[in-house]
């Protein structure tokens, strides 16, 4: 169950995705419609912090292309954020809750330039949505997990974006932390914003989230929640794992086999 | 005492470019160095700072004599090779980043101290000093070459400034600063580029060996008093002049001791104070918490068992003798009379010829702990399903923890219960 929409908010189109020359995401087609909150789901190494960064240019493509709003990456840049997952950062960095926050500002200020007071005017509010204003000063180290999580997002809200991805937001937070945040993204997708998240908790899904994706190395279905988060596609994304494709990828390491890229100068049709 | 007040009255201009070049080259090494520290790159510094030695010689054997520019020229070209190779050999062999750094290091060192060795062997007068390279002379900075360090020095300092928020950014968070569209390849060059710059003029203080003592420990220092980035940098460079300073002061008073070591041994004892006494981080904050948490658990034990007394004879001010504390629970009589010395001293006991007993603030203290006992013991086994018996030693720890903010919303949650598991009475008010 693949939808495609019309005006896509993001588009992928055929993109494999290997890491250290083996493939983890194969062949993704995708179109996602704006204003709706989307879940990715999928289990533990399905590749779905790969797609959202592969998506960000953070990781090479094999092949493949990735159009946002209809544009390259570079072009939209400012009209997007990320948010990383809460462990790939240091915590213990000398910087308080508004320095990080305010680091949404930075791609709009661009180089050399310091934050203004409307900067920080607006760091301030992203707090203040996410409940954490009383915090502003506090060593980020000091805060707890949750906390951490809401000063990431208040530092995408203080970017101002249209479209959001964001890598397991919910991931070690309080159940008060995950409802607080939930009831922000709602907000944000009620606004028109587009949100995209990366999730690992099968319970909540139909319960928080419009647009549903099931990934497992490959897209498994793409759609509304409705139609796309059924019982036997949840079974094809979880159930009976794609051995012989992982060790096809395990070869290709192995071998150090011709990555993807001479490999499309062969004539289609193969 | 007589060289110290000609060395500080700085009157001689000698000593006066003495001053400010090693000054300048320590200060700006270490506000470099502070974003290396960040981004937890200590021993590519070193790396470079080892690789500058062959590129030092080379220039030296080609043209012949020491101009400072072709030197830099030539300490730069290897210090950047070397980074460049390291970053090679991790990413496109097995062989991880601590590994190549290491082979790289001791390669380049290698082959420089071999080209030293031949320049030296030559009979070129103008070689005599080249030495110096390896553990650093302050006093060497006059005239020509001091106006060249100074200028680097400069821009050093200068990039820094403008780049202050990138660099930050880029320690911090480097996939973010991608996705904002920050040219991160770029502005990692440039920090490399200022790392090895650094290395380069820094070696004339500090000597190749040393050098990296000079990015990293500044940094590492200053971390320690400070949770902000800008003050973090200042502190280094300020912590890095100092020691520059009192390099310059060694080699004015002992021209023939190389200043490298000096620098180093001095920056090591700011850091190793900063280690010892600064606040929160420092150890000696640490044992002192632990040290004043371990009093304030056994002073309210002691307030807790005599509560516990008044509670089984209904009299809460009659006067105990140290005996019946110690029936009740065991002290290490040292710790118990300290204790009770120190709770009548703060006003919650009251002492009569040995005899102990309580001001009505030390009885609303031991209630309280009780209390606080008690309510977690209850919690325990409502909330967490804990046999009644396994929740005493839980309790006896967390008693003491527990904020009025927790204690306020424990008793809401529980909505006020007055019987613990044990069906004792919760005293309230």
């Amino acid at each position: 169950m693949i939808k495609h929409v019309d005006n896509p908010v993001l588009e992928v189109h055929d993109l494999t995705v290997s890491y250290d020359r083996k493939p983890v995401l194969w062949d993704i087609d995708l179109t996602l419609p704006a204003g709706k909150l989307i879940g990715i789901v999928g289990p533990n190494g399905a590749g779905k912090s790969t797609l959202i960064k592969s998506v960000m240019g953070l990781t090479p493509n094999s092949s493949g292309y990735v159009k946002l709003f209809d544009k390259d990456l570079k072009q939209v840049r400012d009209r997007i954020s990320y948010v990383p997952q809460r462990e790939s950062v240091d915590w213990d960095f000398p910087a308080s809750a508004l320095d990080v926050v305010l680091m949404g500002r930075y791609g709009k200020l661009g180089l050399f330039k310091r934050p203004r007071k409307a900067d920080r005017d607006i760091a301030i509010d992203s707090l203040r949505k996410v409940g954490m204003e009383a915090y502003a000063g506090r060593q980020i180290s000091q805060l707890s997990g949750g906390q951490q999580q809401r000063v990431f997002l208040a530092r995408a809200l203080a970017q101002q974006a249209d479209l959001y991805f964001m890598d397991e937001p919910f991931a070690g937070v309080d159940a008060a932390t995950e409802k607080a945040i939930i009831e922000i993204l709602r907000e944000m997708s009620a606004k028109g914003n587009t949100v995209i998240v990366v999730h690992h908790d099968l319970q909540s899904v139909t319960q928080y989230f419009d647009w549903v994706i099931l990934l497992n190395m490959r897209l498994v279905a793409s759609g509304p929640t409705s139609e796309a988060f059924t019982t036997e596609l949840l079974q094809e994304t979880y159930g009976g794992k794609l051995t012989l494709l992982s060790d096809v990828g395990d070869l290709i390491r192995r071998e150090r086999f011709p990555n993807r890229e001479q490999f499309e100068k062969i004539p289609k049709g193969k | 005492m007589d060289t110290f007040f000609e060395f500080f009255s700085f009157a001689d201009p000698n000593i006066r470019y003495v001053v400010i070049g090693s000054l300048l080259l320590t200060a700006s090494s270490a506000i470099v160095g502070s974003f290396t520290f960040l981004k937890k790159k200590a021993l590519v510094g070193d790396a470079v700072a080892h690789s500058v030695l062959p590129g030092v010689c080379l220039s030296f054997i080609l043209y012949g004599e020491k101009n400072p520019i072709i030197l830099i020229l030539g300490a730069f070209a290897t210090g950047w090779l070397s980074l460049i190779l390291i970053d090679i050999i991790s990413s496109k062999s097995k062989i991880k980043e601590d590994t190549a750094i290491g082979l790289i290091l001791s390669v380049f060192f290698g082959i420089g101290i071999f080209m030293l060795t031949i320049i030296q062997k030559s009979g070129n007068a103008a070689q005599t000093g080249l030495d110096q390279i390896l553990f650093g002379k302050a006093a060497s900075l006059v005239g020509n070459d001091l106006i060249a360090f100074a200028v680097i020095a400069a821009i050093l300092i200068l990039s820094v400034w403008f780049f202050f928020k990138e660099f930050t950014l880029l320690a911090f968070d480097e996939d973010f600063a991608s996705t904002i569209g920050l040219p991160v390849r770029g502005i990692e060059l440039l920090l490399t580029t200022l790392t090895v710059l650094a290395v380069v003029i820094g070696i004339q203080a500090v000597g190749v060996v040393l050098m990296a003592a000079m990015l990293i420990t500044p940094a590492a220092a200053a971390r320690f008093w400070t949770e902000k980035i800008t003050t973090m940098v200042w502190l280094a460079a300020i912590f890095g002049a100092f020691s520059g300073l009192t390099g310059a002061y060694i080699s004015y008073i002992a021209p023939s001791m190389p200043t490298g070591p000096w620098i180093v041994v001095v920056i090591s004892t700011i850091a190793f104070i900063s280690f010892f006494m600064a606040p929160r981080r420092g150890i000696l904050y640490r044992l002192n918490n632990q040290r004043k948490i371990k009093k304030q658990i056994n002073d309210e034990n002691i307030l807790k068992v005599l509560y516990q007394l008044g509670e089984e004879e209904k009299n809460f001010y009659e006067k105990r003798t140290i005996e019946e504390i110690l029936s009740k629970r065991k002290f290490v009589p040292v710790a118990l009379k300290s204790g009770l010395k120190r709770l009548k001293r703060e006003g919650y006991l009251k002492n009569d010829n040995g005899y102990w007993s309580f001001t009505r603030a030390g009885k609303h203290k031991g209630q309280r702990t009780v209390k606080l006992h008690r309510l977690w013991e209850l919690y325990l086994t409502q909330y967490l399903r804990i046999a009644p018996d396994h929740v005493h030693d839980d309790a006896d720890t967390i008693e003491h923890i527990l904020t009025p903010e927790l204690e306020a919303r424990l008793e809401k949650l529980l909505n006020y219960p007055t019987m613990d598991p044990h069906q004792s009475e919760i005293p309230y008010r």
